[in-house]
C-alpha cells in the first residue's frame, strides 16, 4: 500500500445539531448529518424524551445582563413561565428546583442495561418512520451525556459516509470551548480504544473558527444549533474564564417559530403523515393559493412524540432559514407590521405567510458580547502593557449555523457600536458564504490539520498507551514527564518544584510564550523574589538546553499561565504549596488567565 | 489519438475512444472467470473456474483482477501499443474513498504508463450527456443507486445519497419470486438476470400494482436448457421494489421520496433548478414503464416543486441512459485533455498519487 507523503487526517466536529466530518485539506466536510440518533424503544407508551429543549432561565452564576428571552408570538409578548421548557412534550418531569436541566426526563436506557442498542444514525435512517422509534440526542446541557450515541455517530461517519478505516487516519476532534477534563478523557478513550486511531488531537471550537479566518486573536461568536457561545481567543488560546454561553440557539428559534405558526392556526405536518392523491387520472391539482390540496392524512399511531417533533423541526428550520432575518432595530411591533409577507409553501401544499422577523436572538448574542467586555475590562485590561489597545479592539468572528441568518452581521455590528465602551474598535467578520459560516469550525480544523508545522503536535497512540496508567494528563509526582504532543490548550508548561529543581531561596517561575504553532519555546526564569510561584509542569521539550540558554538571555515575555488542570500530586505538601501559589498568582495575574511579568 | 474513456460498473464495463455521439465501442461484462493455469480471462469461457467480480457495488475491490481486466481492455480491445499509451479518463461512483482513487492513479501511471489521467464522478458526466451542468442525477446501477445534486458541475456531496441497492438485488428478488411460483424449475442467477432484462416491468401506480398482484396474465418462457417457466406478477414485483423497498426487506423510502428529501437538504434557492432537471440513468432505469411511473410518483411527492425528468438531446444515441456516464466522459475528455487540465506523468512523478485530489474533482 502506498504510503503517502501527506497525512490524510480526518476532522470531526460533533455539534449539538449536526455532525460534520471530512478529510483535512478539503474546503467542506463530506459527511454532514444530524447528531441525533433514533432508537427503537421497547417501553410501550413510556417516557418520551425530546431532542433538544431550550432553556428559558439563564445559567446560574451569570450576571443578569441576560434578560429572560422573550418570545414574540403573534405580536403579543409572552414571557414564558419559569421552568418551562420550550418544545417540551408530555410526560416529562420538569424539575422546578433545577432549572439547569436541558433535557427533562432521565437518562434513556438504564434499564436496558449494557446490551447492544440498535441506534439508527444519519438522515437516511432518521427519515424513515418506524414504529416506536425515539429520537435521542447525546448532548445534555451542551456536553456529552450518552457516549453510545456519540460512538454510533462516529461509526456512521467513518463507515457509511467517508468509507474509511479509522486505524489509518489521525483524527482531529473539535470540542466545545468549555469542555471538561473528563469529557476529553472519555473522547480520547473512545477514539483510541475502540477505533484505534493512530493519533488524535482535540481542539477548541473557538480556536478553529479563528484559524478559519486566518487570525490567531479574535472574539468568536458562535451561534450554533444548541447554544450560542462567545469566546475570546488570544494567540491561539481560548481565555477560559471569559467564555460565555447562552442556551439560545438555532433550535430554540425553530421552536419559537413553530409555536408562532401554531398560534396562527397553521400546523406543520411532518412529511410522513400525508400523501397526495390523484384527483383524476392524468390530472393533478394545480397550486392555487387558497385552494386546499387533496392530501390524505396517514395515521401512524405508533409514532413516538419525539420523532414527530423531530420531523416537524426539520420543516420549521427550513422555513426559518428561508424566511427569517435579523431585524435592524430592536423589536418594535408597529414597524414590523409594515414588512411584507413572504409566502412559503409547506410540503403538504399549504401556503403560509410569515413575517420575516427575528425572534429575539439579538438580545442574548449582543448582551453576552458586552458582558464579556465588562469582564475583561475590570481585571485584565489595565495590566496589559502595549497590547491594551489592540486587545480591546479584537475583531469579532461570527460563526455557526444560526449566524447564517441574513443581516445578523450588520445588526450585531450596529448594536456593538452603540453599546461598546469608548475607544474600542468594533469589527465584525463573517464570511459571506453561508456554507462557510456554517462549517467554519470544521474548516478551521481542516486548515489546522493540513499544516506542516502541526504534524508534530498530534497525540499518538503510543503516548496514550504510555500515559494511560497514570491518567491522561497528569504527571507523576517527581520527575517531569515528557509529552511531545498534547491537546492544544493543555500544552502548558509547568513543573513540580521537586528536589531536583528546587534550591533554597529560589523558586522557578516558569512561563513560556506560545505565539501560534510554530514556536514552542520553553523558557524559564529565576526570579529572586520571596514570593514563590510553583506551577505544575508537564515538560514539553528536553528542558535543559533551553533552560540554560534562557538564563543567559533573560528576555521579556508575556506570561501565559494557564491553570487548566493540576496534577494529583502524591505528596501532600506539594499540593498545599500549589494552592498557596495559585492564590498568589491569581492576584498577580489577571483573572488567572493572562498577565504580563517582567523578568 | 483520442483519449480513452472508461466507465467501470459493477456489471458492465463501458469503454471506448472519446467520440461523444456514439455509444461506447466496448461494452463487456466486468465479471471475470479465473482459470487456474492461466491468468484471468474475460467472458465466461469454456473451462470452469471461479467467477470474480473486481467491482463490487461500484467500488473496485479486487485490484489484481481489475488490473488484468484493464490490461485486456486497453491493449487488446482498444488497440493501444505498449510504450505508446494515451490518455485515460475514469468515471467513479459517488463517495469513492480517497485511497481508492489514489490507488487507481498509481496503477495507471506505474503499471500502464499512461500519459494523462483524469477521474471524475459519474453523476456529473451523466448530466453532461443530457446537455446540462446543473441538475440532479439518479443513477440506478447494478450494484448501487446514487442520487446526486450537481450545481454548475460540482457535486454537492453533503446532500448526495448512495444506496447499496441495485440491479443485482432485483435479480435476486426475481429469482426468489420465480422460485416460489415455479418450484420445479432450477433457475441460475444468469438466467434470472436475462429474464429480468426481458420481462421486468413497472406498474403504472400503486393501485395497478395491487391489481397485478392479484391477477395477471402469465407468459411462458423457455430457458436455454429447455425448461419452461411461467412469469406472471413477478415482473411487476421487480419494478415495484424500487418504489417500495419494503418488498426487498429494506426500511427505506421509495426512490422518488429519497430524491425529494435529498434535494430538500440543499439550500432552497437551488431547489427548482435541481428538481426540474432530473436525469435518470443507469441500465435499471431502462426498465419498461419506469420513467412514466417515476414521473407519476414525483407528481404526488411531498414537495412543492415536482421533480421533472429531462430528455436527452436528439443527437445522442438511443438508449442513452445505459451509458450516459460514458458519453458524458467522452464530452468531458474533449475539453479536459486538450486544455491540459488533466494529470500528467510529470505531475504524478513530482507529487505522488495524492495530487489526484487537487487536480481532478
Amino acid at each position: 500500500m502506498y504510503g503517502g507523503d501527506e497525512v490524510s487526517a480526518i476532522v470531526i466536529d460533533l455539534g449539538s445539531h449536526t455532525c460534520k466530518a471530512g478529510y483535512a485539506g478539503e474546503d467542506a466536510p463530506k459527511a454532514v448529518f444530524p447528531s441525533v440518533s433514533s432508537e427503537l424503544s421497547t417501553i410501550s407508551g413510556g417516557r418520551h424524551l425530546s431532542c433538544v429543549t431550550a432553556l428559558v432561565e439563564p445559567h446560574d452564576g451569570e450576571n443578569n445582563r441576560f434578560t429572560m428571552p422573550i418570545c414574540y408570538f403573534g405580536g403579543k409578548h409572552e414571557i414564558l413561565p419559569k421552568g418551562t421548557v420550550v418544545g417540551s412534550i408530555d410526560q416529562m418531569e420538569v424539575d422546578d428546583g433545577d432549572n439547569l436541566e436541558k433535557h427533562s426526563g432521565s437518562a434513556p436506557d438504564s434499564e436496558k442495561g449494557k446490551s447492544k442498542r440498535k441506534l439508527y444514525v444519519g438522515s437516511q435512517s432518521l427519515g424513515f418512520r418506524r414504529d416506536n422509534m425515539e429520537v435521542l440526542s447525546p448532548f445534555k446541557d451542551g456536553i456529552v451525556a450518552d457516549w453510545d450515541i456519540v460512538d454510533s455517530i462516529w461509526d456512521q461517519a467513518f463507515r457509511e459516509c467517508l468509507l474509511i478505516d479509522p486505524k489509518e487516519h489521525p483524527m482531529l476532534l473539535a470540542e466545545p470551548s468549555s469542555n471538561t477534563q473528563q469529557q476529553r478523557e472519555r473522547a480520547a478513550e473512545l477514539m483510541f480504544e475502540k477505533y484505534k486511531v493512530p493519533a488524535l488531537f482535540l481542539a477548541k471550537n473557538a480556536v478553529l473558527t479563528s484559524f478559519a479566518s486566518g487570525r490567531a486573536t479574535s472574539l468568536v461568536v458562535d451561534c450554533g444549533g444548541g447554544s450560542t457561545t462567545v469566546a475570546p481567543v488570544h494567540d491561539g488560546y481560548v481565555l477560559q474564564k471569559a467564555v460565555l454561553s447562552s442556551p439560545i440557539g438555532g433550535e430554540f428559534l425553530t421552536d419559537c417559530l413553530t409555536k408562532s405558526l401554531e398560534s396562527k392556526g397553521i400546523t406543520i405536518k411532518p412529511r410522513y403523515s400525508f400523501k397526495r392523491k390523484e384527483i383524476r387520472p392524468g390530472e393533478f391539482q394545480k397550486h392555487d393559493i387558497g385552494e386546499s390540496f387533496p392530501t390524505v392524512d396517514l395515521d401512524f399511531p405508533n409514532t413516538t412524540e419525539s420523532y414527530r417533533l423531530y420531523c416537524q423541526r426539520v420543516i420549521s428550520s427550513d422555513i426559518k432559514e428561508c424566511v427569517c432575518r435579523a431585524p435592524d432595530t430592536p423589536y418594535d411591533e408597529a414597524a414590523y407590521s409594515n414588512i411584507p409577507m413572504t409566502a412559503y409553501e409547506l410540503p403538504d401544499g399549504q401556503y403560509e405567510d410569515c413575517h420575516p422577523r427575528d425572534l429575539g436572538v439579538h438580545f442574548p448574542v449582543a448582551s453576552s458580547v458586552f458582558y464579556l467586555f465588562d469582564m475583561r475590562t475590570i481585571p485584565g485590561m489595565e495590566s496589559y502593557a502595549e497590547t491594551a489597545a489592540s486587545a480591546r479592539g479584537l475583531p469579532q468572528m461570527l460563526a455557526g449555523g444560526t449566524a447564517s441568518m441574513q443581516q445578523l452581521k450588520e445588526r450585531l455590528e450596529k448594536d456593538l457600536l452603540e453599546e461598546s465602551p469608548q475607544a474600542a474598535r468594533v469589527k465584525v467578520l463573517a464570511s459571506g458564504n453561508a456554507t462557510e459560516r456554517r462549517f467554519s469550525v470544521w474548516i478551521g480544523g481542516s486548515i489546522l490539520a493540513s499544516l506542516g508545522s502541526f504534524q508534530q503536535m498530534w497525540f499518538s497512540k503510543s503516548e496514550y498507551d504510555g500515559t494511560k496508567s497514570t491518567g491522561l494528563l497528569t504527571s507523576r509526582g517527581n520527575a517531569p514527564k515528557k509529552f511531545s504532543s498534547f491537546p492544544f490548550e493543555e500544552r502548558m508548561l509547568a513543573f513540580i518544584v521537586s528536589n531536583e529543581w528546587n534550591t533554597e531561596g529560589e523558586k522557578c517561575f516558569l512561563f513560556f510564550p506560545l505565539r501560534g504553532l510554530d514556536q514552542q519555546l520553553l523558557a524559564f526564569a529565576f526570579i529572586g523574589k520571596p514570593k514563590s510561584f510553583c506551577v505544575e509542569a508537564l515538560i514539553n521539550h528536553p528542558s535543559s538546553l533551553t533552560f540554560n540558554r534562557f538564563l543567559q538571555g533573560k528576555q521579556n515575555h508575556l506570561l501565559y499561565s494557564i491553570f487548566l488542570r493540576l496534577s494529583i500530586s502524591k505528596s501532600p505538601d506539594a499540593s498545599s504549596k500549589h494552592q498557596r501559589t495559585c492564590k498568589e498568582t491569581d492576584k498577580a495575574s489577571t483573572d488567572s488567565v493572562t498577565g504580563c511579568v517582567e523578568a | 489519438m483520442e483519449a480513452v474513456v472508461v466507465d467501470a460498473g459493477s456489471k458492465l464495463l463501458k469503454a471506448g475512444f472519446a467520440i461523444p455521439d456514439q455509444p461506447p465501442t466496448v461494452i463487456m461484462p466486468t465479471q471475470m472467470k479465473c482459470v487456474p493455469e492461466d491468468s484471468s480471462v474475460d467472458d465466461p469461457s469454456l473451462s470452469e473456474g471461479i467467477t470474480i467480480d473486481p467491482i463490487v457495488r461500484g467500488f473496485i475491490s479486487d485490484w489484481d483482477a481489475m488490473e488484468d481486466l484493464l490490461n485486456h481492455l486497453v491493449y487488446t480491445s482498444l488497440g493501444w501499443e505498449i510504450g505508446n499509451e494515451g490518455q485515460i479518463l475514469f468515471a467513479d461512483p459517488l463517495f469513492t474513498p480517497k485511497a481508492q482513487r489514489e490507488r487507481l492513479v498509481q496503477l495507471m501511471f506505474e503499471k500502464f504508463n499512461v500519459s494523462g489521467f483524469y477521474a471524475t464522478e459519474q453523476a456529473v458526466l451523466s448530466l453532461y450527456a443530457a446537455g446540462r451542468i446543473s441538475g440532479c442525477t439518479v443513477d440506478i446501477g447494478h450494484g448501487k443507486i446514487d442520487i446526486a445534486p450537481v450545481i454548475e458541475g460540482a457535486v454537492h456531496h453533503i446532500a448526495s445519497r448512495r444506496f447499496e441497492l441495485g440491479g443485482a438485488d432485483l435479480t435476486k428478488l426475481l429469482a426468489v419470486e420465480l422460485g416460489k411460483s415455479n418450484p420445479l424449475v432450477n433457475l441460475s442467477i444468469q438466467d434470472a438476470e436475462k429474464l429480468k432484462e426481458q420481462y421486468a416491468n413497472c406498474a403504472e401506480d400503486e393501485l395497478a400494482y395491487e391489481k397485478s398482484q392479484q391477477s395477471c396474465p402469465n407468459e411462458q418462457h423457455t430457458l436455454p436448457d429447455g425448461q419452461v417457466i411461467t412469469i406472471g406478477k413477478e415482473k411487476y414485483t421487480v419494478g415495484e421494489a424500487l418504489f417500495q423497498p419494503s418488498i426487498l426487506g429494506l426500511e427505506a423510502h421509495g426512490i422518488v421520496e429519497q430524491l425529494v428529501r435529498c434535494i430538500s437538504t440543499v439550500s432552497s434557492e437551488n431547489h427548482r433548478q435541481l428538481l426540474e432537471s432530473t436525469v435518470l440513468c443507469g441500465a435499471t432505469a431502462c426498465m419498461t414503464g419506469f420513467e412514466s411511473r417515476f414521473q407519476k410518483e414525483s407528481n404526488m411527492s411531498s414537495s412543492a416543486i415536482h421533480p421533472a425528468v429531462v430528455k436527452p438531446p436528439e443527437y445522442m444515441p438511443e438508449n442513452l441512459s445505459q451509458f450516459s456516464a460514458w458519453v458524458g466522459g467522452a464530452i468531458l475528455a474533449k475539453v479536459v485533455f486538450p486544455q491540459n487540465q488533466h494529470l500528467t506523468k510529470a505531475d504524478y512523478d513530482e507529487n505522488g498519487p495524492a495530487i489526484v485530489h487537487r487536480k481532478c474533482f
